[in-house]
């Protein structure tokens, strides 16, 4: 994970610098975000949120994304941590202020916490009893954005607001095996999101 | 993922239908189990089991879900409630991973379990040791043999439960404990699993207690007993 987390910085954040607006910090570390992330649902807690990196050419995104599931919507209090990478290859300037990202696509591993998860399974079972790790789930989703720039704090920021159609691998692997009985809606699940450039 | 009114407190629940039904002498129900990510197959159980005659309950002989996940129970559940009958279970071991303890004993109940109904009493048990790491508390023996000991009328002694003794998943330092419980009670004639995704009827230690285990439904079976004060029969259907 931690791995993982450093390839994508080292892979998508040597440019951070704004290329699309008037900003100060031009000469930031390579290790500062390059924005904030708000997620609604999404397999990834009821609330998640955290930093981005965006690659140079803007259409790669890298969250790391800290999710909670309260007791009260989940049955169980979860809290799952995700990384996220979204690739919207197109984005229209629209003539007032805003823009689109018509189309993104993207894929998520999220770790869940908590001793009923593993990522490896104990000693006790034979290897390969259960083929799947309860604690880490891989998904991908479609979706879009719409995106504007507003003076905020001093600062002219972009914001984006996301949408995102998604499903993961054990409810994509169940649907497969039941197209009778399950319908792609049955696995697919909206998650809404907000974006500030920092 | 919240349960819905109807996905909670099952086995009580249907307990009470199946013990408000008319009592004969001769008892006839379903076993069946492990629909485990094969939702097609049990929709397809639940159509032929519902053709079957004078059925008065079905049991589920666990591993409602493959991965824990309450989406899953709650799939299951809504294809089991299409069943012209009331359903029980008993738990397995995947519904074990993760947070499936938590969502099967909101949704079903308690994991050991036992009710009357006619010339029958039946004990539901959780016997997928593998799950506890061994840890000689699963099954819970001591319960088992206040069940079978607190049977005033001499009712069949019907035990069920997911893993069967001779499984590599029930401890192996319970399993001989385990058989003489069950062979040293005269009630018990036969004792029901399912796990091994296979029928089999066999007399696994000689005892005079005969050890049956249900088909999964990914391989599309399941059995119907039949039992009476003096005897039982077992049918295996495919579907």
């Amino acid at each position: 994970m931690k791995k993982l987390f450093l390839l994508y910085l080292t892979l998508f954040s040597f440019t951070t610098f704004a290329q699309d607006g008037p900003r100060t910090d031009s000469y930031r570390k390579w290790y500062i975000p390059d924005h904030m992330k708000l997620q609604f649902a999404g397999n990834i807690g009821f609330m998640s949120g955290g930093p981005g990196y965006i690659s140079r050419n803007k259409t790669l995104e890298t969250d790391v994304l800290f999710g909670f599931l309260p007791k009260k919507f989940g049955g169980d209090a979860l809290i799952t941590l995700t990384t996220k990478v979204t690739y919207s290859p197109w984005r229209i300037h629209l003539k007032n202020s805003y823009n689109v990202a018509p189309f993104s696509i993207g894929f998520y591993s999220s770790h869940t916490f908590g001793p009923q998860f593993d990522s490896q399974w104990p000693e006790y079972y034979p290897k390969g009893y259960y083929w799947w790790a309860t604690a880490i789930r891989l998904g991908a989703y479609v979706g879009g954005k719409v995106g504007r720039k507003v003076k905020f704090a001093n600062k002219i920021r972009g914001f984006e607001a996301y949408y995102e159609v998604g499903t993961y691998d054990l409810m994509f692997i169940s649907y497969l095996q039941n197209t009778g009985f399950l319908k792609p809606a049955d696995i697919l699940s909206l998650s809404l999101g907000l974006k500030m450039t920092l | 993922m919240i349960l819905k009114d109807d996905e909670r407190n099952l086995n009580v629940k249907n307990v009470a239908l199946i013990q408000a039904l008319p009592q004969k002498d001769t008892t006839r129900f379903i076993l069946m189990g492990d629909t485990q990510r094969w939702y097609d197959e049990s929709a397809g159980f639940v159509k032929s089991a519902n053709s079957q005659h004078d059925i008065s309950f079905v049991v589920h002989a666990g591993d409602i879900s493959d991965f824990g996940l309450s989406q899953e129970f709650k799939w299951v559940n809504q294809i089991m409630q299409q069943l012209k009958y009331p359903y029980v279970t008993v738990i397995g071991n995947h519904d074990i991973v993760a947070n499936g303890p938590l969502v099967y004993k909101k949704m079903y109940g308690e994991l050991d379990y036992s009710f009357e109904f006619g010339n029958n009493k039946f004990i539901f048990i959780n016997t997928n040791s593998r799950e506890y790491n061994f840890d000689g508390l699963v099954p819970n023996l001591p319960w088992l043999q206040s069940q079978l000991k607190n049977n005033p009328g001499d009712k069949n002694a019907i035990v069920i439960a997911h893993v069967p003794p001779f499984d590599a998943d029930f401890d192996p330092k319970m399993q001989e404990e385990y058989a003489r419980i069950l062979a040293s009670d005269p009630n018990v004639k036969f004792t029901l699993y399912g796990h091994q995704h296979t029928f089999k009827n066999e007399e696994y230690y000689e005892d005079g207690v005969k050890y049956m285990t249900t088909t999964s439904m990914g391989a599309r079976g399941y059995l119907v007993v039949t039992t009476w004060k003096s005897g039982y029969r077992v049918e295996r259907v495919e579907f």
